[in-house]
């Protein structure tokens, strides 16, 4: 890789995940999801979600390859109604914007193929969409950051065990390569490229919402912070430097393995200013829609 | 937030199919509405429909009533010698009960829970609870061990959802202690709810108004009393001085008699309250209930039983506008112990129209209970029920509530009224039934309270006496 190609790489991966979780802290401040009439995120629904990420790469794998993109754009639809519904209230309408959407990442890939621009952008702003509503759908159903921070410290465990013993990952980078709807944001213009994981987004948006909706924006400082050097930076920096230090360039440097423990200190010394804030603490949003 | 989902739907399944439902498992949700109150303030959005059903469709609504219905009376057969008897004597198969059918099944009454009692026991009895008598023989009714911890979690969830109910709430209860159902049931939904209770009973209400402002211990801010009680907690509080400042009260729950407009607004004025709920429950029915809405109807509990108002004159449905008694049959799983058919309360309603205006109107209702119908006063003007007096009487000028009388119909087919109070004349008793277009006559007579209680018996009559005598009232600046 080139310095040009790697200041590329490192450039957009930090403008990624900056920029998803920016939208899901902007989406936090204006719009109130609707949410059941009770319930609220606690700790077993953290097992939960660990065990869906757990499982859901097998069941990725396991599906034909044809399969798997109608899986995800059905998804992906699903999530984006469910998300925008406060936003776009016109049912018609919203339906109409997603299959645009859908229709633009698909029509882009089988067309222009799948290095070009037109379908990573259509590709990044469906995935990044879906994040700021997921995000949202979990912090303003109750999540707290102490969740988030075991979530992300056990993502770092998970990254690193399907990483190095278990060479899940990159099996999974494979199988989702040639396929639309890849549930990767990212930029690929000629030799450049740059793609980040959808769940490496899901981790930073739910920790950098989870920070400002507990700390305010004490909260958001430092968890940008964080996900700018140890999201971003140190994960994308780290194989030229291991390369020039061990003459050894790893294929791959999981970065919730360098963010996971890095968050979780970052909300032991939030953890020290008090109680985390609650959603009646905030202020009441009118609806949008 | 899954795990909620998954014990709605369970609740819910066993709801619809009319299976026992456990205990814990509605104790859980109610830790979940806890939590849910903790973290957002208020519960999330269509939770009418969690609590009161989706009821605002009829056809959904016959559906689900007639399912329960025909489960309640499968049990029934099964368990219950009186029961069969009722339907072997109908004719009608329990399986295949509908709404229209189930009017052939003559209605159960007192009588029958005095005399049948042994017949009428479907599980194993736990606790007996027995009625005030107000109104005649006491009756007495056994709870199972299953009854007694499902209703109070049950209550506790639907209070908290609606707001009735807060976590660090403190209720002093002041109903009678007899009352042990109603009792047992306050306590454990308020601890259910994270909420404090202070039993306090029916003694003498300064002992009562010194409760309300003890500030060692829970503060009360829910108060439970009859409305004869409520009447004369106000008296003895105006009597002290005493206002809104004095008392940390949010909201009354009264229940078993009549409470007037008048003694609402008192009560309001004097005890600070923002909110008085009206409830409608029956010993021999719990848990099936009903609560009153700003529009003054009484909207029944459709998950927990069946409502039928029956004409006063014949062994048919009223209609709208007309006068009639409750009919209720509970539903299982909620009832067991102890469960009715076509229970006739003799409470008098009238019937009101399917369409209302009122924050409640997805949830049928009638008007409020009018008075039993052994108290209707037949008149040449037409029928006068019981609220009709206590409404008139309790806007009286300078009485103290409750406002003791006797009513009878005259020989010229007038209501003569005897009032016991020192405030109003004759005339002003006369006016206030003018106003509402009854031709009365009146008389006033001073008595002393034991006079009082014997010659117009109310539950505030209920007495609960100590040793010690009750400390002198606090001075109020």
């Amino acid at each position: 890789m080139s310095t040009g190609q790697q200041i590329y790489f490192t450039g957009v991966t930090l403008a990624f995940a900056l920029a998803v979780p920016a939208g899901a802290v902007l989406y936090f401040r204006r719009v109130r999801v609707p949410r059941p009439p009770v319930g609220t995120f606690n700790g077993r629904d953290i097992v939960v979600m660990m065990g869906f990420v757990l499982a859901l790469p097998f069941v990725y794998l396991a599906l034909p390859g044809g399969v798997l993109p109608v899986v995800l754009a059905l998804v992906f639809s699903g999530g984006l109604t469910v998300g925008y519904q406060p936003i776009v209230g016109r049912t018609p309408l919203r339906w109409a914007l997603i299959l645009a959407l859908l229709g633009v990442d698909l029509a882009g890939h089988q067309l222009l193929g799948s290095d070009s621009p037109v379908y990573w952008s259509a590709n990044s702003a469906i995935v990044g969409l879906i994040v700021v509503s997921a995000t949202n759908l979990n912090i303003q159903g109750g999540m707290r950051l102490r969740h988030i921070a075991w979530f992300v410290l056990a993502l770092a465990v998970y990254d690193l065990t399907f990483a190095t013993a278990i060479p899940l990952t990159q099996e999974l980078v494979e199988a989702i390569q040639g396929y639309p709807f890849a549930p990767s944001a990212g930029l690929r213009i000629g030799d450049h490229s740059a793609v980040i994981g959808m769940g490496d987004l899901l981790a930073y948006s739910l920790y950098t919402t989870g920070a400002y909706k507990a700390y305010g924006r004490s909260g958001l400082r430092l968890a940008i912070v964080l996900l700018a050097v140890f999201g971003a930076i140190l994960p994308t920096v780290a194989p030229p430097v291991l390369d020039a230090l061990t003459g050894h360039r790893p294929d791959l440097i999981p970065a919730q393995v360098l963010f996971g423990p890095a968050a979780f200190a970052g909300y032991l010394a939030l953890r020290r200013r008090g109680p985390e804030r609650r959603m009646v603490e905030l202020p009441a949003l009118p609806a949008l829609a | 937030m899954l795990e909620t989902g998954v014990r709605q739907v369970r609740v819910a399944m066993a709801m619809v199919f009319g299976r026992r439902m456990s205990p814990r498992l509605v104790e859980r949700l109610v830790d979940d509405a806890l939590a849910t109150l903790h973290e957002f303030g208020s519960p999330g959005d269509d939770v009418e429909q969690l609590v009161d059903g989706p009821f605002s469709d009829p056809d959904e609504r016959r559906d689900l009533q007639t399912r329960a219905l025909r489960r309640t009376a499968r049990r029934l057969a099964g368990r219950s010698a009186f029961y069969r008897e009722r339907f072997a004597a109908a004719g009608v198969d329990p399986a295949a009960l509908t709404l229209e059918s189930l009017r052939s099944i003559p209605v159960t009454v007192k009588d029958d829970l005095v005399t049948r009692a042994a017949d009428m026991m479907c599980a194993a009895p736990y606790i007996s609870t027995q009625t005030t008598g107000t109104t005649g023989t006491p009756t007495r009714v056994w709870l199972s061990r299953y009854e007694l911890e499902l209703w109070p979690a049950l209550i506790a969830l639907a209070m908290l959802l609606r707001g009735e109910v807060r976590p660090g709430d403190c209720m002093q209860i002041n109903v009678s202690s007899r009352a042990t159902a109603a009792v047992q049931e306050d306590l454990e939904m308020l601890r259910l709810s994270n909420a404090s209770a202070r039993v306090v009973g029916q003694v003498p209400p300064d002992e009562s108004i010194d409760h309300l402002l003890d500030r060692a211990g829970g503060i009360p801010t829910l108060l439970g009393a009859y409305p004869s009680y409520l009447g004369q907690l106000v008296t003895a509080a105006r009597r002290r001085g005493l206002g809104p400042d004095d008392f940390e009260l949010r909201a009354l729950f009264v229940g078993g008699e009549v409470l007037s407009p008048h003694l609402a607004e008192a009560a309001r004025d004097t005890f600070g309250v923002r909110q008085i709920h009206d409830t409608y429950g029956v010993t021999e029915l719990l848990p099936a209930g009903g609560r009153s809405c700003e529009g003054g109807h009484l909207h029944l509990d459709l998950n927990m039983g069946y409502a039928e108002v029956e004409r006063l004159d014949a062994d048919e449905p009223a209609e709208v506008g007309e006068l009639g008694t409750l009919v209720v049959t509970p539903f299982y799983p909620y009832r067991e112990c102890m469960p009715v058919l076509r229970y006739d309360t003799r409470d008098v309603v009238r019937v009101l129209p399917d369409e209302l205006d009122c924050e409640l109107a997805g949830v049928p209702a009638v008007s409020k209970i009018l008075g039993k119908e052994s108290r209707l006063l037949r008149t040449r003007d037409g029928i006068v029920t019981q609220r009709d007096v206590v409404e008139a009487l309790d806007g009286l000028p300078g009485v103290e509530w409750p406002v003791r009388h006797q009513a009878r119909v005259s020989g010229d087919g007038r209501l003569h009224l005897t009032v016991a109070a020192r405030g109003p004349s004759p005339s002003d008793v006369v006016k206030a039934f003018a106003d509402r277009d009854l031709d009365v006559t009146a008389e006033i007579v001073e008595l002393d309270e034991d006079e009082a209680r014997l010659f117009h018996p109310l539950r505030c009559d209920l007495r609960e006496e100590t040793f010690t005598a009750a400390p002198a009232p606090k001075e109020t600046v």
